[in-house]
């Protein structure tokens, strides 16, 4: 049985989460934050979830619903941990929003060569990048008042987003191959 | 071009890259190959003037269009896109 460990369990990762149960593979989801009640319109985190941590919550859900089983490490991914989080893994998911976390999570995965996917989002909507290991470099994150992806109103593309990496995550696990994608709200194009 | 890649040598342009531009939700490549070591601020330029001329396809004409706060990623051709690949896109700090 092959190991994902998916970092972050936000908007692009909750989703992730979902469209991976049933991969071949254990799921092990890490994410120290606790949902509030404005990520329920833009993450895969019900109502009931509120004030919960996002892994029980995705725990919950995926057993509930599905009758399955993830692993979960409901801490910040740190320096101190990582490696010990990280190894062991056939995958590396990020679905992080936060440069230093991201950075971490890939000099950690690379330092153990464990091949990483990275996605990422733009705030408006228009933009999502699903890459692996060196192709990615995070973006800082907008100033304090910016838009952000919490009101919902982006939904289907975020769940466009979370389907390509899933989906490349997907290949990876059953064909040991790497791809990459652009994605757009009008399609996506192979990285 | 990746090292693994070396038999691509020789089937490609290594000296040229496709330009792919993502505005406004609309996604197109620019006519005309460019330079793979061109500039950022010379893409920024040609890209400017195609968009705000209307000449890249798929992406309607914007006499506004500003893509200085775009990021200009370069990806080295592989096998399986034989090509090297310029892309504008706008900043992706979520996830």
């Amino acid at each position: 049985m092959k190991h994902i460990t998916l970092v972050g369990a936000g908007a692009l990762g909750s989703h992730v989460a979902l469209l991976l149960r049933n991969v071949d593979a254990r799921l092990k989801l890490v994410d120290f934050d606790r949902v509030e009640q404005t990520n329920v319109r833009s993450q895969f985190h019900s109502r009931k979830s509120v004030g919960k941590s996002k892994v029980q919550s995705l725990q919950q859900s995926l057993q509930f619903l599905f009758g399955l089983t993830v692993d979960g490490v409901p801490h910040r991914l740190v320096s101190g941990n990582a490696k010990e989080v990280l190894t062991g893994s056939d995958l590396v998911i990020d679905a992080l929003d936060n440069v230093a976390s991201r950075e971490l999570v890939a000099t950690v995965a690379h330092a153990l060569e464990i091949p990483c996917l990275h996605g990422a989002l733009a705030p408006d909507g228009m933009f999502g990048r699903v890459l692996w290991d060196g192709q990615f470099a995070p973006d800082a994150e907008p100033g304090v008042g910016a838009a952000t992806c919490e009101d919902g109103e982006h939904l289907p593309f975020i769940g466009i987003v979370a389907s390509y990496m899933a989906h490349a995550a997907r290949v990876f696990i059953s064909e040991n191959v790497k791809i990459g994608f652009a994605v757009h709200p009008r399609g996506a194009s192979p990285i | 071009m990746n090292d693994n890649n070396m038999e691509l040598r020789g089937l490609i342009d290594t000296t040229e890259a496709r330009v792919n531009i993502t505005w406004g939700g609309q996604n197109g490549d620019l006519l005309e190959t460019v330079a793979y070591d061109a500039s950022d601020r010379m893409v920024r330029q040609w890209i400017t003037e195609a968009v705000r001329h209307g000449s890249v396809p798929g992406i309607a004409l914007d006499g506004h269009a500003d893509f200085s706060e775009f990021v200009i990623d370069r990806f080295a051709a592989t096998m399986t896109r034989p090509y090297n690949l310029i892309q504008v896109r706008p900043k992706t700090p979520f996830g």
